[in-house]
């Protein structure tokens, strides 16, 4: 085998089954790592041929020897204190389930169980109960590289639980903490997220790291909304500048249920986020708004699909692409409507605002519609700073850079500011000023 | 205050000005008419500084300084203010946010101290009164979805907050309705002082019914082809641009 084949990444694999096989806590979970690096084996890596890989390069698997955290863990050795600048403002005591380099940190997360929320991990507990083992075997591994990668080395995940409780909606924020090694390493956190009927939740979920190292975090999160449950989701990429991250995300929509994102994607040198939303009952509705920062060094990638399989379901898609220095932005959002699935009303946008001349966007919305009744609209757009605005700024007195943050900010809060949460609103925002302010060569 | 000698100015391969002169004191307020196309608001732009309209020749002093070297923020910490006639919609940005920091940007550059968020509060209420705006179009985004005769009450509050020592307002008579020019052309006279220049550009007589000009100047074709007093512009009214530029011709 030769470089190109992703050699690193499969000895890395095949080494790491018998050692885990023979002392696993879980058996289900071995069967299913087994029956994933088989598969993998067989599956040729990603590459430009590939319409899902077309514009996004990853010879970084190829360079890297990526190994597996040692067992004793780091998190071992970090205190709450250690965290505490990484926490977002206010939300010290409220409910947090953090993972440390791919793995539960039961003494840093806090989270008051009852009230309708439990908590399952797949390291450290034997006794899930078996339709949750289920819904993580459920997957299907065929064709998705790096998702079978994460099958095939995954060691722990949150299996979060929630019942209609009261009317109120709980926040809970699963963080993830990457503590620098000397060495890259990868991670495979495997998480499962089911909210039963009438059940809400505001999920915060959020990837950051202690210091600067290389790492790849490579994570799948599977949610599944059942009959009218209702979730707010906030995704915030914060990963560090060395690291490569790669989110799966799937949702599934029962009937009459509701799903909110908001997504914003700023850290990495290389990040995607693949993203599934599917529509398995009537009546559902999803909303996404993403915002994509791409500075120097950067390439951030949005795979989005949005199948309509059931009739009368709504749907809005809405993410935007910031650009300076040679940042890339990669956007592939598609839409699908099956041929049942009539009255679908569903929208997809992508805009992007390029502040310099050698960043680069490929974007391509798609839709495709198998039913006739239904009303769809998708498109794209890419564009600098209106010279208009600026000039109508300058000539009140604010000096040019400023008056070029102001318009920036403005475009990023369209989306930031549906983030309900205040702190995190605040937080989100702060990570835009920083990412203009750190950006400085603008033009 | 301002000096216009020779001014030419062309926009790519079109010339726009071709020799303009032009004197204004302070406490004076003057009235630039003429038909479409003369030049009228490209002048203004170029006093303003906007990119895109290039300097052929000629000289602007402002207060003794070379206007032309000044970047647009430097000009209007100057003290110069323009008026648009199409105010820029801002999406986004937030009208009072914007206004707070315009106002201590220039503040800020003439060395002097900032506005806190309370004693601009209390300034701008104060303003938007003058020029009748509601006060919830300070919550919204700067002209994203006013209504024309909004968008140019927002010029003026602008004006009576900055207060520049020259104010030029390009057109901002087009597209009102009687009341709102009224309320316009208030807020106008209120900033009207012994320190202040104004120049208005504009098409209409009608405008200066409300805003009483100390001299009416005449542009066609890149040039100032007449200059009197309020009378030249009754008589323009009546006999329309071709009587000077016929006679010019002549």
């Amino acid at each position: 085998m030769n470089q190109s084949e992703g050699t690193l990444i499969r000895q890395l694999v095949s080494d790491h089954q018998p050692a885990e096989t023979s002392r696993d806590e879980n058996p289900w979970l071995s069967v299913l790592k087994k029956e994933a690096a088989s598969w993998f084996c067989d599956m040729p890596l990603p590459n430009r041929k590939m319409e899902a890989w077309r514009y996004t390069p990853i010879e970084f698997i190829n360079k890297t020897a990526f190994s597996l955290d040692a067992e004793e863990a780091p998190f071992e050795a970090l205190a709450p204190s250690d965290i505490e600048e990484l926490l977002l403002p206010g939300s010290e005591t409220s409910d947090r389930i953090v993972f440390v380099n791919g793995r539960y940190a039961p003494g840093l997360s806090c989270l008051e169980t009852g009230n309708g929320i439990t908590l399952h991990t797949l390291a450290g507990d034997s006794k899930l109960p078996s339709g949750f083992k289920r819904q993580i075997g459920h997957a299907d591994l065929s064709g998705r590289f790096f998702f079978t990668l994460n099958n095939a080395l995954m060691s722990d995940g949150a299996v979060i639980h929630v019942n209609k409780q009261g009317s109120e909606r709980r926040r809970l924020e699963l963080l993830h903490i990457t503590v620098g090694m000397p060495d890259p390493v990868i991670h495979n956190p495997r998480h499962l997220v089911v909210l039963e009927s009438n059940a809400s939740l505001e999920l915060v979920e959020r990837y950051t790291s202690l210091g600067k190292s290389s790492y790849f975090n490579n994570a799948v999160i599977d949610i599944h909304l059942s009959e009218e449950s209702d979730l707010l989701h906030t995704r915030l990429q914060e990963e560090s500048e060395l690291a490569q991250h790669l989110s799966h995300l799937t949702v599934r929509l029962e009937a009459r249920s509701n799903y909110q994102q908001v997504s914003l994607a700023s850290g990495g040198a290389w990040s995607r986020t693949d993203a599934q939303i599917i529509f398995n009952g009537e009546h559902a509705h999803a909303e996404l708004d993403g915002l994509i920062l791409a500075g120097s060094k950067q390439l951030n990638d949005v795979h989005l699909e949005v199948l309509h399989e059931v009739p009368n379901c709504t749907s809005r898609e809405h993410f935007k692409g910031l650009l300076s220095s040679n940042g890339k932005i990669v956007f592939d959002g598609r839409i699908l409507v099956a041929r049942d699935a009539q009255k679908t009303e569903a929208a997809l946008n992508n805009e992007n605002l390029m502040l310099s001349r050698s960043a680069e966007v490929d974007t391509k919305p798609q839709l495709e519609i198998f039913a006739d009744d239904v009303k769809c609209s998708h498109g794209a757009t890419v564009g600098e700073l209106d010279p208009e605005m600026l000039f109508y700024l300058r000539s009140r007195g604010i000096p040019k850079a400023e008056a070029e943050r102001m318009l920036c900010t403005a475009f990023a809060n369209e989306v930031v500011s549906r983030i309900s949460e205040t702190p995190i609103r605040n937080h989100a925002k702060r990570m835009v000023l920083q990412r203009l302010a750190n950006q400085g060569e603008m033009a | 205050m301002l000096t216009i000698e020779n001014l030419k100015a062309a926009a790519g391969e079109k010339e726009i000005l071709k020799g303009l002169d032009l004197q204004v004191n302070a406490g004076e307020v003057h009235a630039i008419m003429g038909p479409n196309g003369s030049g009228k608001s490209s002048l203004a732009h170029i006093l303003a500084g906007r990119e895109g309209l290039d300097v052929t020749g000629g000289s602007v002093s402002f207060d003794g300084n070379d206007l032309l070297e000044l970047e647009p923020e430097e000009r209007a910490a100057a003290g110069v203010f323009l008026a648009f006639q199409y105010p820029v919609e801002l999406p986004g940005v937030n009208n009072t946010h914007f206004l707070k920091e315009a106002l201590n940007a220039q503040r800020r550059n003439r060395g002097e101290e900032e506005l806190d968020s309370v004693a601009f509060m209390k300034l701008v209420r104060e303003k938007m009164e003058l020029v009748s705006m509601k006060p919830e179009l300070l919550k919204r985004q700067v002209n994203a979805g006013f209504s024309g005769g909004e968008k140019k009450r927002n010029e003026i509050l602008q004006l009576t907050l900055f207060e520049p020592r020259l104010a030029i307002l390009d057109e901002t008579d087009s597209g009102l309705d009687i009341d709102a020019l009224r309320t316009v052309s208030e807020g106008v006279n209120a900033v009207r002082s012994e320190e202040r220049a104004i120049i208005l550009v504009t098409h209409y007589q009608r405008l200066l019914d409300y805003i009483e000009p100390d001299f009416v100047h005449v542009l066609a074709d890149g040039r100032i082809i007449r200059s009197g007093d309020k009378t030249l512009a009754l008589e323009l009214e009546k006999k329309g641009y071709n009587w000077i530029t016929d006679s010019e011709a002549a």
